[in-house]
């Protein structure tokens, strides 16, 4: 599926999403619903790849905001296209310290990936139908902002 | 008034350019539908019954000669030579075309306005008192908390795609012109008893399907913290409330369910994290705000005037419209002029470009260039001198914004209705001109006093008739207009939901319900009470044997 992260087109994703805890793939780098993650913590542990998890907005945020140095990335996921809870969650994790990568999963739209960034997201999974390389035009439509946000917490008048 | 910098420039010239594209690309079939809808009700663009709506942002009310000339033009060369108030006291233009729409916004940039955030699950135009600065009965002008409120919400990344849309007010006067009770969130400028200026919170108000009056949260927050308080709130909002049935999904259905004290419990926990952040405010930007509100170089000889009261003396017809259709004045010597855009037979709120213009140069003229929309669709010209009363009124008068019946019962607040609005069950231009017809003897109207007639042409209640003393709902009824009345409702300082009268009645039949109604509250009525103070004291049932009873 097409991937940016840091506003470039990412060619191989390295996180394989695991939905079913019965086969975990022997090797190689996880990504896990929350519920799914926490069911499965022990015998995770012994996985030698990585484990990331995926979030919605019907979660429990505090296990994951109890062990964020544990996940190198987190997906937010975006269940429906008017379903702005992810915006947020994106703001919670980085105001708690999250430094890894923030994936906004679910069919981002083209016309949400700039306020995704301004909220905290560096990358973003589309479906390949609606994909073109015109979305990294819209990081750049609106370069100034008056509220602070993730990327930069000062309000206009604190800036420059 | 606030006026832009390079910043603000750029925020709207960048996002006319982001429209324009987007239109590009969903005219070349490149946006689904879907997505195409939400970002156009951002930027105030509906698809109605005929053709597409854009409703352009007053915020605060606030507007300028060139941008009402602007107004003007707009409706001149998009339009059909007309635009619409709204109780959001925006401007609604009913016939542009879809593919003209960015190059409407593109004019509307060139006099710093724009359509941004008129629609759509996000923060909406922040309303306030009409009569904000001049009025005497003001604690404090909350126009600067309106502008703060503006640019913090202004393309605010998290919060645009809220469960719902989402409205906030802000009065600065103990007597509420903005319906702030029934807002998502209310701001009252109030003192503590320290002596501190700052505002009671209220949260959960709303109209609709579902009228709720809002709730205290918090009776006392520190000016500093109004925006890491309100993020707080939002974000709580963002995250819990209901998003599988859009009529559940307002802030207020959330506050019921909850209940207000663990609803608080929420805020306040995330207020925590975030109220010692950046998005606490500084004096120095809340004295830079409020230099853009600075009492305006009053005339001190104003008060000396004596031509106005000669003028009340020698003509009737101008002081039966003094008396009606001006608000006093805090600066001895000015007086503040409402424009009536409620005339005989027009749909209310209304306005020609012709009449924009008359309205920019009568504001340049003689009232330092600004004027006012109020949730009441009419128009304000706050700062006339007592001398110039008189001419305004006689150019008033020339353009037919001069009945005088501010406050009256044909002081109607009235959605477009079935005629023009996509969501309609029925219609309300009909009913507002047959009860414009039979109550068009204005003595009549002085001696029932005040009373708020509200219409709206669908459950969603744009024209907010849950809050008129005399509320009317158009409803659907096997393909024929019915009409609910309710009585009793306020949207001021005691803000009150009317009670429903009985079964809807016919459309033919509303005029005749309503002289009904207020017969019954001649016959019952003490000196000095309103009609929402009667049906208070002596309930519905009285109206209602009137009504239904003659009815057999």
């Amino acid at each position: 599926m097409p991937l940016l992260i840091d506003r470039k087109p990412v060619a191989d994703d390295r996180w394989q999403l695991v939905e079913d805890a019965e086969n975990l793939p022997a090797s190689g780098d996880l990504l896990l619903p929350l519920g799914l993650y926490l069911e499965n913590k022990d015998a995770l542990s012994a996985q030698a790849g990585e484990i990331a998890v995926r979030v919605n907005g019907d979660d429990d945020l505090t296990p994951v905001l109890e062990s964020l140095d544990s996940f190198p990335m987190i997906a937010v996921e975006f269940p429906a296209f008017r379903d702005g809870r992810g915006f947020s969650l994106a703001r919670i994790l980085r105001r708690a310290g999250f430094k890894g990568e923030l994936r906004a999963v679910g069919n981002p739209a083209r016309d949400q990936l700039g306020y995704m960034e301004r909220c905290g997201f560096n990358a973003y999974e589309f479906s390949e139908e609606v994909y073109s390389d015109d979305f990294l035009k819209a990081f750049e439509e609106i370069s100034v902002h008056y509220q602070g946000s993730a990327d930069d917490p000062r309000p206009i008048y604190l800036q420059s | 008034m606030y006026i832009y910098n390079e910043v603000d420039q750029k925020i709207v010239d960048e996002r006319v350019e982001q429209f324009r594209d987007q239109t590009r690309r969903f005219l070349a079939g490149e946006l689904s539908d879907d997505e195409f809808l939400a970002v156009r009700l951002m930027n105030g663009l509906y698809i109605q019954r005929h053709a597409p709506m854009l409703r352009v942002a007053i915020p605060y009310g606030l507007i300028s000669s060139p941008q009402l000339r602007k107004l003007g033009h707009i409706a001149r060369k998009y339009d059909k030579g007309y635009g619409h108030f709204t109780t959001r006291t925006n401007i609604q233009y009913n016939w542009p075309k879809l593919e003209e729409v960015p190059d409407i916004l593109a004019e509307l940039a060139e006099v710093q306005m724009h359509a941004i955030q008129t629609s759509g699950n996000c923060i909406r135009n922040t309303t306030t008192d009409q009569f904000a600065g001049v009025t005497p009965d003001e604690l404090e002008d909350p126009r600067p908390w309106c502008e703060i409120i503006r640019q913090w919400s202004t393309l605010h990344p998290e919060f645009a795609y809220l469960p719902r849309k989402f409205k906030i007010a802000v009065t600065g006067s103990p007597r509420d012109r903005a319906a702030s009770q029934v807002h998502d969130i209310g701001l009252h400028l109030v003192q503590n008893d320290a002596g501190e200026v700052g505002f009671e919170v209220l949260v959960g108000g709303g109209l609709g399907r579902t009228p709720v009056i809002g709730k205290q949260i918090r009776p006392f927050l520190a000016k500093k913290d109004l925006l890491s308080y309100l993020e707080a709130i939002l974000r709580v909002y963002n995250l819990k409330g209901r998003r599988d049935n859009k009529y559940k999904a307002r802030i207020k259905i959330l506050v019921e369910a909850m209940g207000i004290d663990a609803f608080r419990e929420e805020v306040e926990a995330e207020w925590a994290n975030i109220r010692d952040s950046e998005l606490g405010l500084t004096d120095a930007e809340i004295d830079r705000i409020k230099g853009f509100f600075q009492p305006f170089a009053y005339d001190a000889d104003a008060a000396n005037d004596t031509s106005l009261q000669q003028k009340l003396e020698s003509d009737e017809a101008f002081r039966v419209w003094y008396e009606h259709n001006t608000h006093n004045h805090k600066v001895p010597g000015y007086t503040a002029v409402v424009v009536s855009l409620k005339p005989q037979l027009q749909p209310a709120g209304d306005i020609t470009d012709l009449q924009l213009e008359v309205v920019a140069d009568l504001a340049e003229q003689y009232s330092f260039g600004q004027a006012r929309s109020t949730h009441e669709q009419n128009l304000v010209l706050a700062d006339v001198k007592n001398a110039d009363l008189y001419a305004v009124w006689q150019k008033l008068a020339e353009h037919n914004m001069a009945r005088a019946n501010i406050g009256t019962l044909t002081d109607m607040i009235v959605c477009p209705g079935f005629d023009f609005c996509g969501l309609a069950n029925a219609k309300t231009l009909n009913i507002a001109e047959q009860i414009n017809t039979a109550f068009d003897d204005l003595d009549y109207l002085y001696d029932l006093g005040e009373i708020r007639l509200n219409m709206s042409g669908c459950i969603n209640a744009c024209g907010h008739h849950h809050v008129g003393a005399i509320g009317i709902l158009g409803v659907d009824k096997k393909g024929e207009d019915w009409y609910q009345i309710t009585i009793g409702g306020s949207d001021r300082e005691d803000a009150s939901l009317g009670k429903v009268l009985g079964k809807a009645v016919a459309a033919d039949d509303v005029a005749e319900t309503l002289k009904k109604l207020l017969e019954t509250y001649v016959e019952q009525r003490t000196e000095e009470e309103r009609f929402v103070d009667t049906v208070r004291r002596v309930g519905v049932a009285p109206f209602k044997e009137k009504v239904y009873a003659a009815a057999h």
